[in-house]
């Protein structure tokens, strides 16, 4: 068995009578990254939230290993690190504030913050309602990156970043990869990565 | 209870001050629905109102009527703005859920004596009653206040997650709080003289340790899908 693994079979999910996604199933290991293709509305985000423990599926079973052992609903929901453009940090604060406060939630020295922010070229001293699409964007990844997580789920992942940015979060991403941890990303259109990569596509 | 559990407790807490403090939502709109209806009320109640005898069996109501619409008009903000901002997504991965409940409550619980603070100083003053056992006065505020701030906390997260929250707010919280309330002002009618009757005190911890248990217990599966 896998040290890192994530699975998931015939996966169901209805929102009242539209059925979003029916029957979806893929597995990604340690190391390696799935890439979820589709259309808008083929059920990419939902799928994702499924994943995190964020939405119950209706029908399936997803299975997810962690260093050897298998983690329960609940903590899986705490083990994931999760980019979505849906995921919103608290306005009121700074984003070193947003990053400590979760930083203590997650039980990571809040020292761990600063570094990911200095990784990420993040202005630590503004306010997170103050930031531009790229650098909310690059906060999401901060956030998702706190607690060293062994499974990445990431909702279109690069968008709204220029240049550098995408460059630093591929770095984070290579990274993850080379460190044994696992992706799954979503994207509706083609999307090059590093490493292996399965594909999934929700359109067929 | 783990260490790292009050941790996070106590940085949910600490967050949601922080929030407050340079937003002012919970803060202004609980303290100028009270303030404002005491001195209306007051007004029209107070020395020249009505006789001293029914000052003191009409404040307790009025004093717990004021908190409990202060709270419905400010409380339900603590998930309601979670939800809104979608900043609840964040906060459901990263932190146990019970950690939450605990630390929005006791983030409710010290809104709700900071106008408990103003409020009844400024009751006693402006209706002219005096508190003969003040012990009393702040056992029924504190205790009153816990139930409210942790009944309202887990209402709160109910009505979040729907449509129509102001409404489905006041449905379901007048049932739950109307035993809370009914013991608050027997308490607080005993401490401005009233004949204290056996038990209330006891009956009212024992409702707030029911609603703190009930919301840690029914929290988890309100939070999370």
């Amino acid at each position: 068995m896998a040290a890192h693994c994530l699975e998931f079979h015939d996966l169901t999910r209805r929102f009242g009578r539209l059925s979003v996604l029916t029957r979806v199933s893929g597995r990604v290991e340690g190391g390696s990254t799935l890439l979820v293709r589709g259309k808008n509305g083929s059920g990419k985000s939902t799928l994702l939230r499924c994943l995190a423990g964020l939405l119950a599926p209706d029908a399936g079973t997803i299975r997810a290993v962690e260093e050897g052992r298998e983690l329960e609903g609940a903590l899986r929901r705490r083990r994931v690190g999760y980019v979505a453009p849906d995921l919103a940090l608290y306005e009121e604060l700074s984003v070193l504030e947003n990053l400590e406060f979760f930083a203590r939630l997650r039980g990571v020295a809040v020292e761990r913050a600063r570094e990911l922010a200095d990784r990420l070229w993040l202005p630590t001293d503004r306010g997170a309602g103050a930031l531009s699409s790229g650098m909310r964007q690059r906060l999401r990844w901060a956030w998702a990156l706190l607690h060293r997580p062994r499974l990445l789920l990431l909702d279109e992942p690069f968008q709204n970043l220029d240049a550098e940015g995408e460059q630093a979060l591929r770095g984070a991403l290579t990274d993850h990869l080379a460190s044994g941890g696992l992706a799954v990303v979503a994207s509706p259109t083609p999307l090059p990565l590093d490493g292996g990569v399965d594909e999934l596509d929700l359109d067929r | 209870m783990s260490s790292t559990w009050i941790a996070e407790a106590a940085a949910v807490f600490a967050k949601d001050w922080r929030c407050e403090l340079r937003a002012r939502h919970a803060v202004t709109t609980l303290g100028l629905f009270a303030v404002t209806s005491l001195i209306v009320a007051s007004l029209a109640l107070g020395p020249v109102g009505i006789a001293p005898a029914e000052r003191i069996a009409f404040a307790p109501v009025l004093i717990w009527l004021i908190l409990l619409f202060s709270s419905a008009a400010g409380l339900p903000r603590v998930f309601v703005h979670e939800e809104e901002s979608r900043t609840a997504t964040a906060l459901r991965l990263a932190a146990t859920p019970s950690a939450v409940f605990v630390g929005k409550a006791a983030h409710s619980f010290s809104v709700l004596l900071a106008v408990e603070a103003v409020v009844a100083p400024l009751a006693l003053a402006l209706l002219q009653i005096e508190a003969t056992r003040v012990g009393m006065l702040a056992a029924a505020l504190v205790l009153g206040g816990f139930g409210l701030a942790v009944a309202s906390t887990l209402l709160a997260a109910i009505v979040a997650q729907g449509r129509g929250r102001t409404t489905l707010f006041a449905a379901l919280a007048f049932p739950v709080l109307v035993p809370l309330l009914a013991l608050a002002v027997v308490l607080t009618r005993a401490a401005f003289g009233a004949t204290p009757p056996e038990g209330v005190l006891m009956q009212l911890l024992l409702y707030d340790a029911s609603v703190t248990v009930a919301g840690l217990m029914l929290f988890p599966a309100v939070w999370n899908p």
